[in-house]
């Protein structure tokens, strides 16, 4: 195969990502330094002012509580996950498969329906208000739908199986015997998890915790239904400069600093999984 | 022997309807480099795992120093083991690989540093103590999991095929180092392995095991010269067998020629047996044989020490193998397609039941 | 297998597949609910999957679904496939093709959006779902390639040459030797670029235009969400559900697993 047949396959597709995703995301760059028209639109003068507007503290306290809530969501996430993972890996063989695939089947149903199936329990009328009348209580339920919880747990809710695959693959690849070297050597069960098992499998939790963060921070259809009106991330920020606000440059703006925030977490990432060494089956 | 350091007391393993070991009866002495030798299936890895801790007998006694181990876990073992793939912690130096038994024992910092320390000038590896594993070589890394274990002076080093992912050359040299090692710590270690060459070079005594069961226990001139069963005697080193029948106190062969042998007790005329001699106590020319065979030469192989041939015979329907010595060679025609005398002494015959 | 105490092991994941399957399953047994309420149990009941069937909304929306998922999955498996294979069997590997490749996955799927709305903005087109079909090719050839990549990276390609020392020319190879193999990649692709551009929202919602015949049935269920539960959208839920799952089952048995992320 001469080198010019790849060129030829990969163009058609090449080209589409060009003008169908380079070329809207480049646009999006440069609409950032746009001004909003009078009217809605856009007036061609380049200006810093929607850059200066996102590190304004009304914009920039969004930016951080949306990286708070996408933080904790990712914590909570790897901490289940990891577990979960875990006890996975530590059951025999032959089960494991089935017990991974039942543990990702969530993931493959609609997002939406997944996030409404929240709605459902968590609604003033929902399911948990039915089971506690059901077990006797009468008084008024704290609320619970429309809450800063609420959408952490929709956020954890729809991640977790991503991050129990992720922090499973380092869990399988490991070597029984670095294991039962530890033990060997004196180590409880415990110190061996500590100090061998856990520092092995980091490279996993790395990735399920950037994940669960770069999905959440930029996620509109959680807080949009689990939050409330009220709630805003910079998701639901974004889209309000697109459908209610008419400021395009500005949501332009706002999703070129949502991009960044992303591409940091991603390289550093990368940086750690270098970093995580190996402890795979096919050692010497 | 005097009190013996390990006492294995009719221990049997079943997995589900499985019995990988079967009333294993064995006592290693301390200071003993012992074997267990046998191919895969014969239940050696499950008894090194039941030694270790990995792995409780159903039913049986582990006694070390006299105390019964059967079902005490890993960690609390004053036994170590080195793994067949070394599992070296990958995330630590060697300096802390080495360094991790120790701290689960608790003890100070100080000491720590010096035995690690000592060990490492001991094992030639000191320059390499800040190496992370996948910087070493396959020949290192041993010499560290070797380490990791004896720096915890254990009471029982166990070895789970220990040579086998170093190359042949390698290889030699490891068997003779692994001896010193063991003199020179004088620690009791019990090496698994499939090859017979290895167990037979580095064992005070060897333990051959096959489906479970132990079947032969001694030294390894024992084994070698005086197999009991005929697995044994396959098993080790190379060996002819040639079909015979019992008869009038030494054995009658396939082609009608007698073979005089020690038979085994209560041998009755016309019990089928198989006797066996090993290839190097054929020899040509005069000499006080009882037995003779004659056959045609079919192959000659030239393996510098010795000089090995086929021989195409009636008294056998494999071919007889026989190696001669350089001096034995010299001199000698030795044509293929030729006709071949040889003869051997009664006593190097080995009768087996068949 | 692990020296962790097994019954915490069992806790632990006992808790967790609770976690995850308790809320689907709660939706899926509310619509069969003859009452619709999550308060009280009146008797087993399909009467919600015929009020589904009944409102002309839900219908539209799902046949443009389906013109859609069809639409953009023929365009991606084609565009896709062929990309992975060029990929793949090019010398010259760069981080930059690579990144290209890998970024409709990576980019926050809002950002896409809102940059696909502004670009048919300013090139004046109007929009509807010949957009979001272009929209969502974009993403699912993305997708489609990763899969069949992954089934390339064990591929071996001496039986390409051995076809081509037999006398094969390059089509003829690719069509009786590479493709064969390949298909099962493939198609397992194209099953989950049908079902991600079923299940898709967001870049739908903003690529979709201003009219009400580009509705998507993500749209509607969004829409009715927003207006508030009712239990035809917990029968919605779980024909949508179900359909996706069982697509993706699909395609995983076909692929053997080997679907990106493993």
């Amino acid at each position: 195969m001469n080198d010019r047949k790849p060129l030829y396959l990969m163009s058609p597709a090449l080209m589409w990502l060009s003008a169908f995703m380079v070329v809207p995301c480049v646009l999006i760059l440069a609409l950032a330094f746009f001004r909003r028209g009078l009217y809605g639109g856009i007036e061609y003068t380049l200006t810093l002012e929607n850059l200066a507007l996102v590190v304004d503290p009304l914009y920039a306290s969004i930016f951080l509580k949306s990286a708070w809530i996408a933080g904790l969501s990712a914590l909570i996430a790897v901490v289940i996950g990891y577990a979960a993972a875990y006890a996975i890996s530590a059951m025999p063989r032959k089960h494991q498969p089935k017990l991974l695939f039942l543990a990702v089947l969530p993931f493959w149903s609609n997002y939406l329906v997944r996030t409404y199936a929240w709605i459902v329990l968590l609604n003033r009328e929902g399911l948990i208000t039915a089971l506690a009348r059901w077990f006797g209580f009468e008084g008024e339920l704290p609320k619970m739908l429309y809450t800063e919880p609420a959408v952490v747990v929709g956020l954890v809710y729809n991640y977790l199986p991503f991050v129990i695959l992720a922090c499973y693959a380092p869990l399988s690849r490991l070597n029984p015997e670095i294991e039962e070297a530890s033990r060997d050597l004196g180590g409880s069960g415990w110190t061996t998890f500590r100090r061998v098992t856990l520092p092995m499998t980091v490279p996993g939790i790395a990735t399920g915790f950037v994940f669960v963060f770069v999905l959440s921070i930029g996620n509109f259809v959680t807080p949009a239904l689990l939050g409330g009106g009220q709630f805003q991330m910079i998701g639901n920020l974004i889209y309000a400069q697109f459908l209610t606000a008419n400021d395009w440059p500005f949501g332009a703006a706002l999703s070129m600093v949502l991009i960044a925030i992303m591409m940091m977490l991603l390289t550093a990432q990368t940086f750690a999984a270098e970093r995580g060494s190996g402890g795979r089956t096919e050692e010497s | 022997m005097s009190e013996p350091l390990l006492s294995l007391s009719n221990v049997t393993k079943e997995f589900g309807s499985v019995r990988a070991v079967d009333g294993v009866n064995l006592d290693i002495a301390e200071n003993e480099f012992f074997a267990l030798l046998g191919a895969s299936g014969s239940g050696k890895t499950t008894l090194l795992r039941m030694l270790a801790g990995f792995e409780t007998p159903t039913s049986g006694e582990v006694r070390l120093d006299g105390r019964d181990i059967s079902h005490v876990s890993p960690n609390h073992r004053p036994v170590n083991l080195m793994f067949q793939s070394y599992a070296l912690f990958p995330h630590m130096s060697v300096a802390r690989n080495i360094a991790y038994g120790l701290e689960m024992e608790r003890l100070p910092r100080s000491e720590i540093n010096a035995r690690v320390g000592e060990i490492l000038e001991m094992i030639q590896l000191s320059d390499l103590a800040g190496r992370k594993p996948d910087q070493l070589s396959g020949g290192q890394r041993q010499r560290v999991a070797l380490a990791r274990a004896l720096v915890k002076r254990p009471r029982l080093l166990l070895l789970d095929e220990p040579l086998g992912a170093l190359d042949k050359k390698l290889r030699g040299a490891m068997q003779l180092e692994l001896k010193r090692i063991q003199d020179q710590f004088g620690i009791t270690f019990i090496v698994v392995t499939h090859d017979q060459e290895e167990a037979l070079v580095m064992a005070d005594r060897v333990a051959i095991l096959k489906d479970g069961g132990l079947l032969q226990c001694g030294t390894p001139r024992e084994i070698y010269e005086h197999p009991q069963s005929r697995f044994a005697a396959d098993f080790i080193g190379l060996m002819n067998f040639m079909p015979a029948t019992v008869a009038d106190g030494a054995l009658l062969a396939r082609d009608g020629s007698r073979i005089a042998a020690p038979l085994p007790e209560g041998a009755h005329n016309g019990d089928p047996m198989i006797a066996a001699v090993r290839p190097e106590r054929l020899h040509l020319g005069e000499g006080d044989h009882e037995n003779r065979l004659r056959g045609r030469l079919i192959a000659k192989a030239y393996h510098g020490l010795d000089l090995q041939l086929h021989l195409e015979t009636d008294l056998s329907q494999e071919p007889i193998l026989v190696r001669l010595t350089a001096s034995e060679a010299e001199g000698q025609a030795l044509e293929t397609g030729t006709a071949i005398t040889l003869g051997w002494k009664a006593q190097d015959t080995r009768v087996f039941n068949a | 297998m692990k020296s962790a105490p097994l019954p915490l092991m069992l806790l632990i994941l006992g808790l967790t597949f609770a976690f995850l399957y308790v809320p689907i399953s709660v939706l899926v047994a509310l619509s069969f609910n003859e009452s619709g309420l999550p308060t009280a149990w009146t008797g087993f009941s399909v009467k919600w999957y015929g009020e589904l069937a009944r409102n002309g909304d839900i219908l539209k929306a799902a046949g443009n679904t389906l013109i859609v998922a069809l639409a953009s999955t023929v365009v991606a498996t084609t565009l896709g496939t062929l990309l992975a294979v060029g990929v793949e069997i090019r010398r010259r590997k760069g981080r930059f093709l690579e990144t290209i490749i890998f970024a409709p996955m990576i980019i926050p799927d809002i950002v896409l959006a809102i940059a696909l709305l502004s670009f048919f903005s300013l090139l004046n087109v109007t929009m509807g779902l010949h957009t979001i079909i272009v929209s969502h090719v974009v993403f699912n050839l993305a997708f489609v390639c990763a899969v069949v990549r992954a089934r390339l990276k064990t591929f071996d390609w001496s039986v390409v040459e051995a076809s081509q020392d037999l006398g094969a020319s390059t089509l003829t190879t690719l069509r009786r030797v590479v493709l064969p193999v390949l298909s099962p990649a493939v198609v397992a692709g194209a099953l989950l670029a049908f079902t991600l551009s079923v299940d898709e929202f967001i870049i739908a919602f903003f690529t979709a235009g201003a009219g009400r015949d580009s509705i998507t049935l993500p749209m509607q269920i969004f829409a009715m969400i927003r207006f508030g539960v009712t239990p035809e959208i917990n029968a919605l839920s779980t024909i949508v559900m179900g359909l996706s799952v069982l697509m993706l089952t699909l395609s995983q048995r076909l692929n053997r697993g080997r679907l990106p992320g493993q």
